[in-house]
């Protein structure tokens, strides 16, 4: 897989070479090793490497040099490299552009080296060494820590082993932590973190009042319980997976069922999931678990932006290849950032420049996903196939007790008792019997019905859509249907005892048609066939006749690949699968046949598409008279048997149609190679076989090889990530949740530990806090409890200005106080509407549309004010659109999906303070608001001012806020100084 | 949060000039080198202009008319095979002192061509609406990038006083193709993503500017301000370290001088009529794209850095006749309307600039996301189809040499074959003249310092003055 032939050898830019070439004896030749490649990889290969080439020079090998006419060995007068980075007099040499230009004495050098023949070893390349190597912090297995310990450590700071960490380190540069906040700051900031809402004024009364000493570890595990939790924290889940409800791009189509992935990460967060299985089931959930829970969760891969017009419209294979490609960097970037939070996007041209991934490694990971397409998915497909599959099994019983004729048999040659041959067939132009493989045909009279000689076949036909008053013959007495839709009058094959040529796979929801006791009538579109009830009935001896069959399509898994079955009764409908799909499954029919009834036809259409692989067959296709004569035992029997199959049937009626928006693999991926400057136009080198980082050199980075399964290569990749050995990704959500708690990460760049990250503030906590998570099976509750169980994190967050930390730890990042923050644009939503009284906690299901939808070729997309209570649910149930952002929203810094946002940053705008104070949605909310005070405390201002304080802020007034709010309430209404109440720095920050 | 951290927060557009001032100490909205242009109008022509009936003379293609574009039948366009060479629908002239050509498409746009510098040799990755837009707007075909409004105005600050420094005046039919995206902040913060201003007439100009009409009233709303502020210092005084406070109660008070400001600058009554007359305000069709480009002005008059204006708005198959310039159809009706609408709106933007001295430092900047195919689309041969290889830009003012072109593309103007050039060298250029390094233009995310150009671009030397 990996070309060991080829010699790499790394230099770090670093390495100061230059004083020892001038210090080289003329006598001795050139050694290119140690001279030369440190010059070029200082001076030039930062430019002009593979997939980097500015100027298509690339220096990595001999050949490139050479084929570039850049040097010719042995006459230096001949090569231009010497004249490019010469110094002519009173001019600058033309290389490098970027850097100082080398010495005389290296120029010298080179000269000499290439009068020398210009040896280069075989086989070695040049690289720039990366920023980081392996070395690099972030990929070390987790230190084994203990929590320090420190001398004069408060009581208060003694209990949790997280204080330790941080006080040890404002110990060592003198500074304090802050008082611890009161119980009031407590629970408003616990209520805004964990549920994204205010308290509500009962609970803050009953908590600051509450003497208990546990009071505060009890409010954490109760709100952690609360399904308000799940709400909140999978926002911040969302935001890392830019999740959203439409596709974005020009045409930016709905996605009608993506809710279900949103509603699957609130409910796995409220449940408590191990995060190992939270992400293994959202990489490969569909193919570890056999739920539709796992397959939902795989909604995760397809939640960013997906350019429908590049990858579906756009006829030019070359504008296909440029959208595919930017759909797998998007999903690659998004697994690896998200769980291991390295930028491999930065991979994709050339090996990343900071740390230590090759453009190999990132294509690798291409393959992961190379099988892998954004599309909605049925739910209950496993569950559907093994009850199809028992439906079968009852199905063959029945025809064993009960076995009638077989129509595939007779098709076969056969008098439908199994003397036919498996695999002949009639030819659907002329009703002759066929054997041998056919294939497309050619000379089709359509429509035209041509009589067999077959004595229970009367006879069969080719069929096309036609206005046609004439209409398609389908018996020999005359039958005619009149109109049918989806036929092209185009054939493949004859209808066959068995499966058609070039038959896709006879094995349907489990069940092999191929398979001892199982029949098939194979009958490709566009064909029809009718039999002759008269002979049959004169066969079986009885009038009434019953036919059973399980119809299905045999064609391959995909969502443009369907056919049309259908069972017509002399001409009659009786029973119809349009547009068909493999993922459908079995279709049972049961059909009571009046004696009426004298024809019965079977049909196969294209359905409008066209005959690509339009395999239609009926499995077991038998024609019984209805009461068989059979011994009262077998009667018995038969019953039971019919009663467990209706039973069954009506559970594969109960499972419906019920889709998400996920993933639709391919059976065997396309080859993926790297692409020369990330140009899906230039592939270069041999197919890759999917593969980890091999930085991560604790683990084994070859998942397996080129021809690898779907999705085996992403169980691989799941695997790989959640290794227990992975000291990337138990380290990258302790300091995510670390992020939330504390608005900052231990390491600053949630989603980037490598060279261009921030650098771990308490690497020994980030550790200790990683192998805890472990300790704790992956609940991220306890990682939650633990963290709010600290004294740093219910340390108060006001300082004095006078305070030494705020010169030399500004930034706060050794946590010398708890960082007050402004809530995000969704949390001042759902605030409001908490406080407004109006909040409707309806959780999960379709997601709510603030917005007029108009069909569309770009649908448009036109908000209204949320003024219904459908509209007033918490803000993560939304219906997101990608193109028309909320406006209310991103101009309170909601970010856009289109990106995945690691953090979410606050601006401080004149436009918010519009949005804010004029919008209609906050007007409204405030009369709202007004109403609710009315009618909770009657009239008198000051009991209003006082109601307001505690359900907007969570505290009474102060006397002198309670004068000014009365005075203002006389003034201008109670409607003014609700508005004003939602505008105030206390109600959008939390201390 | 430190005083720049504050700055930033408390910035955006408004108090800019002072706050660009004090930023410069930072490091941050200082020049690299000295500005030959203050401010940017850029006129963005979504759909996908052809340069091949505009400003690109392609005289073979005349000659090969009727002949197969394709005689092998080797390419795939975006939506079809090519059909016959199809030469300009518009006659071409030489036209001002440079005798630049230019079709009769645009009768007064060709009076400016020696203000007016062309690109002839344009390229974009891809072929595709929605990503191209992004790619000319952001550098990126993928969205969630900064626009080059957003970069600027990251760079530079604001010098309106009581204005946003970036601001966006969408088509009044809707949004372009990939919607508000193409104007955000992507990863910068949000105080950089541009303000939409609508033009249309007798609407609010920025969203929320004033309260909804049942609500209106005016002396309540000032006293609620005043109450607001003095709840937010009574609870600024606990918290005096918190500078993040100050700036949102100072964001209050410049909240309440754009409701002056804005309606002032889309006021156009105290504008002569002789300007009405200029940009041809009360026509019916070109009239609403004059008024962008007189709102632009304006804008720019008032100090606002980047004036983003939209000529096209989305994408829709056409029933009479497209909502902008992608012409498959019938190029003929479709680049008939909107060639009309251009010509009278960018050429009178021009002049006026220029009379009231103000074209030296305004740099002018037009462009579409791609150019068309010289081989027609569609059974009547009346359209084209996407065309990346190849398309026309155009630049003015600011530091521009008039009367120039620069690259070229080959005979039949299919791909660009002299000096290729990508929006990066036309942001870069952009920056240039703007006095910024486009290679030092830069911001953390995601593991990248990012630019408007990526990893490329090259000032196009030979179009400065």
């Amino acid at each position: 897989m990996r070309s060991s032939a080829r010699l790499v050898i790394w230099f770090t830019m670093l390495l100061a070479w230059p004083v020892v070439a001038q210090q080289l004896c003329a006598e001795q030749p050139v050694d290119f090793q140690s001279q030369v490649a440190p010059l070029i990889v200082e001076h030039c290969i930062r430019c002009h490497s593979a997939g980097i080439d500015k100027g298509d020079i690339s220096l990595a090998t001999a050949e490139d040099l050479v084929s570039g006419g850049h040097v010719v060995p042995g006459e230096p007068e001949n090569s231009y490299l010497l004249d490019l980075i010469s110094v002519a007099e009173d001019q600058t040499a033309d290389m490098p552009k970027e850097g100082p230009p080398l010495s005389v004495a290296q120029v010298e050098l080179i000269r000499r080296w290439i009068a020398e023949g210009a040896k280069w070893p075989e086989n070695l390349v040049l690289r720039e060494k990366s920023r980081a190597d392996e070395t690099w912090w972030a990929f070390q297995s987790l230190a084994e820590v203990q929590p320090p310990a420190v001398a004069s450590l408060p009581e208060a700071w003694s209990h949790n082993p997280v204080d330790r960490f941080i006080y040890a380190e404002l110990a060592k540069r003198n500074l304090s932590p802050s008082r611890p906040a009161s119980r009031r700051e407590l629970i408003r900031r616990l209520s805004f973190d964990l549920h994204g809402l205010p308290p509500g004024p009962d609970d803050v009364s009953a908590f600051v009042s509450d003497t208990d000493p546990d009071a505060y570890i009890k409010l954490v595990d109760r709100m952690l319980a609360s399904p308000r939790y799940g709400e909140r924290y999978a926002r911040h889940w969302l935001d890392i997976a830019h999740y959203a409800d439409t596709h974005g791009f020009e045409r930016d189509q709905r996605r009608n069922n993506a809710w279900r992935y949103r509603d699957y990460v609130i409910s796995s967060l409220n449940s408590d999931k191990p995060y190992d299985r939270f992400l293994q089931e959202q990489i490969a959930g569909d193919v570890l678990w056999d739920s539709d829970e796992a397959l939902v969760a795989t909604g995760f891969l397809a939640a960013g932006p997906w350019d429908f017009v590049g990858q579906v419209e756009a006829r030019s294979d070359v504008l296909r290849r440029s959208a595919r490609a930017l759909d797998l960097d998007d999903m690659v970037t998004q697994v690896i950032t998200s769980t291991m939070a390295m930028t491999v996007n930065c991979a994709r041209c050339h090996d990343h420049k900071l740390d230590p991934i090759t453009q190999q490694e990132y294509y690798q990971l291409w393959a992961v996903f190379a099988g892998v397409n954004r599309g909605d998915r049925k739910l209950g497909e496993s569950k559907l196939n093994e009850l199809q599959a028992r439906r079968s099994q009852i199905r063959t019983e029945i025809d064993r007790l009960s076995p009638g004729l077989d129509l595939a048999d007779i098709v076969g040659g056969g008098d439908g008792r199994g003397r036919g041959k498996v695999g002949a067939g009639l030819d659907p132009r002329t009703g002759k019997p066929s054997s041998g493989p056919m294939g497309y045909l050619s000379d089709i009279q359509v429509n035209t019905f041509a009589a067999s000689e077959n004595r229970f076949v009367d006879g069969v036909f080719v069929p096309q859509s036609t206005k046609d008053q004439a209409g398609i013959s389908i018996s020999s007495t005359g039958l005619v249907l009149a109109q049918l839709t989806g036929a092209d009058g185009k054939a493949w094959d004859a209808i066959r005892n068995g499966p058609v040529n070039s038959q896709h796979s006879p094995i349907l929801s489990e069940v092999d048609f191929t398979a001892n006791g199982q029949r098939l009538l194979g009958l490709h579109a566009n064909a029809g066939i009718t039999f002759d009830l008269a002979e049959v009935r004169k066969e079986l001896g009885k009038p009434l006749l019953r036919l059973t069959t399980q119809v299905g399509y045999f064609g391959h898994l995909n969502e443009s690949s369907f056919a049309d079955a259908r069972v017509l009764l002399d001409g009659q409908v009786a029973a119809e699968f349009l547009k068909l799909k493999r993922a459908d499954g079995l279709q049972d029919v049961d059909l009571a046949i009046p004696e009426s009834v004298r024809f019965l036809t079977l049909l196969s259409t294209d359905g409008g598409n066209g005959i690509g692989m339009d395999q239609i067959g009926f499995g077991n296709l038998r024609i019984k008279s209805d009461e068989a004569s059979q011994s009262e035992e077998q009667r018995q029997r038969l019953r039971e048997l019919q009663q467990d199959k209706a039973e069954l049937d009506s559970q594969i009626a109960a499972i419906g149609t019920s889709k998400v928006y996920s993933i639709v693999p391919v059976e065997s991926p396309p080859e993926v190679r790297v692409l020369r400057r990330g140009d899906p136009e230039s592939q270069v080198g041999e197919p890759l076989a999917p593969g980890g980082l091999s930085a991560l050199g604790m683990l084994n980075c070859d998942f397996g090889t080129t021809d690898m399964p779907e999705g085996e290569r992403r169980a691989a990749l799941a695997r790989w990530i959640t290794d227990p050995g992975n000291p990337l990704t138990s380290r990258v959500i302790v300091n995510r949740l670390w992020h939330w708690h504390f608005g900052q990460g231990i390491v600053d760049t949630p989603s980037d530990f490598g060279y261009g990250g921030g650098r771990p503030s308490h690497p020994e906590l980030l550790d200790w806090l990683a192998a805890e998570l472990r300790r704790q099976n992956g609940s991220l509750k306890a990682m939650h409890r633990l963290i709010l169980s600290s004294a740093a994190y219910q340390q108060s967050s006001l300082a004095s200005p006078e305070n030494p930390a705020l010169q030399s730890d500004s930034d706060n990042r050794l946590l010398w106080r708890q960082n007050a923050h402004r809530i995000e644009a969704e949390a001042i939503r759902d605030a409001v509407l908490s406080v407004s009284g109006k909040l409707n906690l309806q959780a999960g299901g379709p997601g709510f549309e603030d917005f007029q939808y108009q069909e569309a070729y770009a649908p448009i997309y036109t908000y209204i004010t949320a003024d219904k209570p459908e509209l007033w649910r918490r803000s993560v149930y939304r219906y997101i659109v990608r193109t028309t952002p909320d406006q209310f929203l991103a101009t309170l810094d909601c970010p856009d999906p289109a990106n995945m946002t690691p953090a979410r940053l606050t601006t401080t705008t004149p436009l918010q303070s519009l949005a804010l104070y004029n919008n209609a949605f906050m007007l409204q909310q405030a009369q709202y608001f007004a109403d609710r005070l009315v009618s909770e405390v009657g009239d008198e201002p000051p009991k209003q001012v006082q109601r307001a304080f505690l359900l907007a802020f969570g505290r009474l007034p102060a006397t002198q806020e309670e004068q000014l709010a009365v005075r203002f309430i006389e003034q201008e209404g109670l409607f003014a100084f609700c508005r004003s109440v939602f505008n105030a720095n206390e109600f959008v920050y939390v201390d | 949060m430190n005083r720049r951290d504050f700055l930033q927060a408390a910035g955006g557009g408004l108090g800019g000039l002072a706050l660009s001032t004090m930023l410069m100490e930072g490091g941050l909205a200082s020049t690299h080198h000295p500005a030959r242009a203050r401010r940017v109008i850029q006129i963005f022509c979504p759909g996908g202009l052809s340069h091949l009936d505009t400003f690109d003379y392609k005289p073979e293609l005349q000659r090969r008319a009727g002949q197969p574009f394709d005689p092998d039948g080797t390419l795939q366009f975006f939506a079809s095979k090519p059909g016959n060479c199809q030469p300009s629908h518009w006659p071409f002239q030489q036209h001002g002192e440079s005798g630049l050509w230019m079709s009769d498409l645009f009768p007064k746009l060709s009076t400016c061509v020696d203000d007016m510098a062309f690109i002839y040799s344009m390229q974009s990755k891809t072929a595709l609406h929605g990503p191209a837009c992004f790619m000319m707007n952001t550098g990126f075909t993928l969205p969630g990038f900064p626009s080059m409004g957003a970069w600027v105005t990251y760079g530079l600050g604001s010098e309106a006083e009581n204005l946003p420094a970036f601001v966006v005046l969408p088509d009044p039919r809707g949004l372009p193709p990939g919607g508000i995206i193409n104007w955000g902040a992507g990863f910068l913060p949000a105080v950089h993503q541009a303000t939409t201003f609508n033009t249309s007439a007798g609407t609010q100009p920025i969203a929320d500017l004033f309260p909804p009409e049942e609500y209106a009233n005016a002396s309540s709303d000032r006293a609620g301000l005043d109450f607001l502020q003095q709840l937010n210092r009574l609870h600024h005084e606990e918290r005096p370290a918190n500078n993040e406070l100050e700036a949102r109660i100072h964001a209050y008070e410049m909240a309440a001088r754009l409701q002056v400001s804005a309606p002032e600058v889309t006021d156009l009554s105290g504008e002569s009529q002789a300007i009405h007359e200029l940009y041809n305000i009360e026509h019916p069709e070109i009239g609403p794209f004059g008024r962008q480009c007189l709102q632009a002005r304006r804008l720019a008059e008032r100090g606002v850095r980047f004036v983003q204006l939209y000529c096209g708005a989305e994408n829709t198959t056409a029933k009479k006749i497209r909502p902008n310039w992608d012409s498959h159809e019938d190029l003929v009706r479709d680049h008939g309307y909107w060639g009309a609408v251009l010509d009278a709106g960018a050429s009178a933007l021009l002049k006026d600039l220029k009379s009231r001295g103000m074209l030296d430092d305004t740099l002018v900047i037009c462009t579409t996301e791609f150019g068309r195919q010289p081989g027609a689309q569609g059974k009547e041969g009346k359209g084209r189809d996407h065309n990346a290889g190849a398309f026309t830009a155009w630049m003015a003012g600011g530091g521009i040499r008039g009367g120039v072109g620069y690259g070229a593309t080959d005979d039949l103007g299919f791909a660009a074959v002299e000096h290729p050039s990508y929006c990066y060298d036309l942001h870069a250029t952009a920056l240039q003249l703007l006095g910024l390094d486009h290679t030092r233009l830069t911001y953390y995310h995601n593991g990248i310092q990012r630019r408007l150009t990526d990893v490329h671009g090259h000032v196009i030397e030979e179009i400065l003055a």
